[in-house]
């Protein structure tokens, strides 16, 4: 995809040493044609040294955070102190000893192909003696939009700014989309603050790309709050709408500072899907009822209307609403697509959205970095939600 | 009222016109005038006769300023002083209008304000002398700005129209709304009332089974009122309405003073994807993906044939147009491809 038509202008010459290093990476891990400069004597040799050099180029500094899944570490480009990097390594994970943990698959295939302002960048990838992948990450200083979310006494935002955070949040799914890319798990905390304030999509432990037709893909994935209605019927051919889906439910969350459906596990997820959107029956959404697990709770409700959603988040405007209403369709083949969120009339009304530079924000800290590149894909933090197992594990640092 | 009557209490000579001495006591109408030339006060009865023939001198032993009955107005401040000050200002308002936009620091800001202040505080205390230097002073001020002075009033007028219109049509969106919802209702309980109507009607002259009628029944109703929603979900069309701006007041946003010069808030952050070696259509034959196209299981799973179309002529058509020497002759770095890994099998997981 890095050689395509398609490829943005100015993507294939873009700054030196990133673009250099992700090919020189690719080179390493992929058995790659050796280097014109090098004497090709031995493949192997050739590819060890390439990692050497690649590793040499960054200095990993203290930890930042431990995960079950990734330790993080603060690094830096080694001829220059000032740029900081992310370190992230993967650690070796019980269930997969035989080669790569799949979710760190998936964050390289993808990172190393998706290359978009509000889509966090892989600068480089490099393994360490003890065979561990490390993926050398932007460092996003200033958290994640779920800390501003939950922030209520701290942070004040309005419809500007909101307008603003999901106009990046919009862009960074519309271009996974648009490159074939699910992402399925778009969620306040996955949306990382840059320095100059902006958003990016990181975490693409659980993306995939569009599935072929008739190939099955698996149905549990999304954190259980934005899971769309689809996936928790247990679907397992769809499309770009359940990322969509979950960048409604982050609309609405933005809005009124607290996730829109907190359910504790997936019956409790769709039943509180029916009381908050509607019960998907077969007249709002032809065929849901040949879904796998399609089970609603008795007496259906209506699907909302326009006067609930107004009541509710009527301060991002009526076309906001109508937006966020779109987003929110049960039947995915109704829901709005991420390109058609792009083209609505929200983004031109006014007001206009908030300049990067001028977005709240919040100090976020380098052990929230840390917590939130090491986090399992697919989780909510345990404190959230009581019912998640995996716990983190900041021990490292003090 | 209420100042006048604080007045009475306080000292009874401000009940009495200074020149003909007429009181309140005999004359209940007694309304009293002032002149911002000398601020003496007078009854409007003194005033007519006056000043009625025209121009004259103030009746107050040693004014003699030359008042013209246009120039009188009823005193807002009960201390004439005050009501002097603010008259003042108001002048010197009009003239040194500059807006805090206009200041790069906010300390100039500041000086231009106590600069502005110390002007007023001659005119409203200062001696003859400094009075006169400070009217200069404004009058020369007018007269080297005027074309900025004017603007500014301009603005400031402009602002207020627009709190005033936004005021308006946040209002009457409200109130069409309300109305809306309000006819909805009375819609939606003439329908039930009505299907109720039918089905007792159809329960008193046919002879089928009762509980199947009343089941159908409710469930017409049930699919009249979604029929309905759906109907007011797509008719709201968000251009409809009266726009309503800037509903949201919760931070004190900075007004955007210039508006030009600032693009249109692109949602897309100028990237253009449309493919442009080929034309994408919205729907291809192939006996293979008739499968899909009739199962409602898969469709009901919101998958979509277009993203399939889409990646499959992406995947098609890549690398057509890249010329290797192109990139590799200048830059002479290695061309490396990233080989297509072997798909992993997500259904494991």
């Amino acid at each position: 995809m890095a050689v395509s038509p398609l490829v943005l202008p100015g993507a294939a010459e873009k700054g030196g040493p990133t673009a250099k290093s992700k090919l020189q990476s690719a080179a390493a891990s992929s058995n790659g044609t050796p280097n014109a400069a090098q004497s090709s004597t031995e493949v192997n040799d050739v590819a060890e040294q390439m990692n050497e050099d690649e590793k040499a180029k960054y200095v990993k500094g203290k930890k930042l955070g431990e995960g079950t899944y990734a330790n993080v570490y603060l690094g830096h480009i080694s001829s220059s102190p000032s740029s900081l990097v992310a370190i992230k390594k993967i650690k070796v994970q019980q269930q997969y000893t035989e080669g790569m943990a799949p979710d760190a698959i998936r964050e390289l295939k993808f990172l190393q192909e998706l290359s978009h302002p509000n889509i966090i960048s892989l600068i480089s990838v490099f393994s360490s003696k003890d065979q561990n992948i490390n993926l050398v990450l932007e460092f996003l200083p200033m958290g994640d939009l779920e800390m501003l979310i939950k922030d209520t006494s701290g942070v004040r935002y309005g419809m500007a700014d909101i307008k603003a955070w999901m106009g990046m949040l919009s862009r960074a799914v519309w271009f996974c989309h648009e490159n074939f890319v699910l992402h399925r798990d778009i969620k306040p905390n996955n949306l990382l603050i840059a320095a100059d304030g902006e958003v990016k999509l990181a975490d693409f432990g659980l993306a995939r790309s569009f599935s072929d037709p008739y190939r099955l893909m698996t149905s549990t994935v999304i954190t259980i709050w934005y899971r769309p209605p689809e996936l928790l019927f247990g679907a397992r051919q769809y499309s770009g709408a359940v990322d969509v889906w979950s960048v409604g439910l982050v609309f609405a969350e933005l809005v009124i500072r607290v996730p829109y459906l907190q359910g504790i596990n997936e019956v409790d997820q769709i039943a509180k899907l029916c009381m908050g959107v509607g019960t998907p029956t077969e007249e709002n959404w032809p065929g849901v009822s040949k879904l796998p697990d399609y089970t609603v709770p008795a007496p259906p409700s209506p699907v909302m209307g326009i006067d609930h959603y107004l009541s509710m988040f009527g301060t991002v405007g009526q076309e906001g609403v109508d937006l966020l209403m779109k987003m929110l369709i049960m039947d995915p083949r109704r829901r709005i697509t991420a390109r058609q969120v792009l083209e609505h009339g929200w983004w031109s009304s006014d007001p206009r959205a908030t300049k990067n530079e001028d977005l709240p924000k919040k100090g976020g800290g380098e052990s929230k970095v840390a917590e939130d590149l090491g986090r399992r894909p697919g989780m909510v933090d345990d404190e959230r939600a009581g019912k998640v197992a995996r716990k983190l594990d900041f021990g490292g640092m003090r | 009222m209420s100042p006048k009557s604080i007045a009475l209490v306080d000292n009874p000579m401000d009940d009495m016109c200074p020149i003909c001495k007429s009181t309140r006591y005999l004359n209940k109408g007694i309304k009293f005038l002032i002149n911002p030339e000398c601020y003496h006060r007078m009854c409007s009865t003194c005033v007519d006769r006056i000043f009625t023939a025209g121009p004259a001198s103030c009746p107050v032993p040693l004014c003699g300023k030359t008042l013209r009955k246009r120039g009188f107005k009823p005193a807002f401040f009960a201390d004439l002083g005050i009501e002097r000050e603010v008259d003042i200002r108001k002048r010197v308002g009009q003239v040194f209008n500059r807006r805090q936009e206009e200041f790069e620091t906010l300390l100039d800001y500041n000086d231009y304000l106590q600069d502005t202040e110390d002007l007023i505080f001659d005119l409203v205390n200062g001696m003859a002398k400094e009075k006169l230097q400070a009217e200069e002073k404004l009058k020369a001020y007018r007269a080297m700005n005027l074309q900025e002075i004017e603007d500014n009033k301009r603005a400031g007028l402009e602002e207020a129209d627009y709190e005033r219109r936004k005021e308006t049509a946040e209002k009457e969106a409200a109130r069409q709304r309300r109305l809306k919802l309000i006819r909805e209702q009375e819609e939606g309980k003439m329908d039930v009332e009505k299907s109720r109507r039918d089905m007792l009607e159809r329960l008193a002259n046919t002879d089928e089974d009762p509980t199947a009628i009343t089941r159908q029944a409710q469930k017409v109703i049930l699919k009249k009122s979604s029929a309905r929603r759906n109907l007011t979900d797509s008719s709201s069309d968000p251009n409809g309405g009266l726009p309503l701006d800037s509903s949201l007041s919760i931070r004190g946003l900075k007004k955007k003073v210039a508006p030009i010069a600032e693009e249109a808030y692109d949602p897309f952050g100028g990237i253009n994807l449309t493919p442009t070696r080929y034309v994408l259509n919205d729907e291809y034959e192939n006996e293979w993906l008739n499968g899909i196209k009739t199962d409602t299981r898969i469709l009901a799973g919101g998958y979509s044939l277009p993203e399939y179309y889409a990646r499959t002529m992406f995947e098609a058509f890549s690398g057509l147009g890249v010329f290797i020497n192109d990139e590799v002759g200048p830059k002479a770095k290695p061309e490396v491809r990233i080989k297509k890994e072997v798909e992993i099998d997500d259904d494991v997981f």
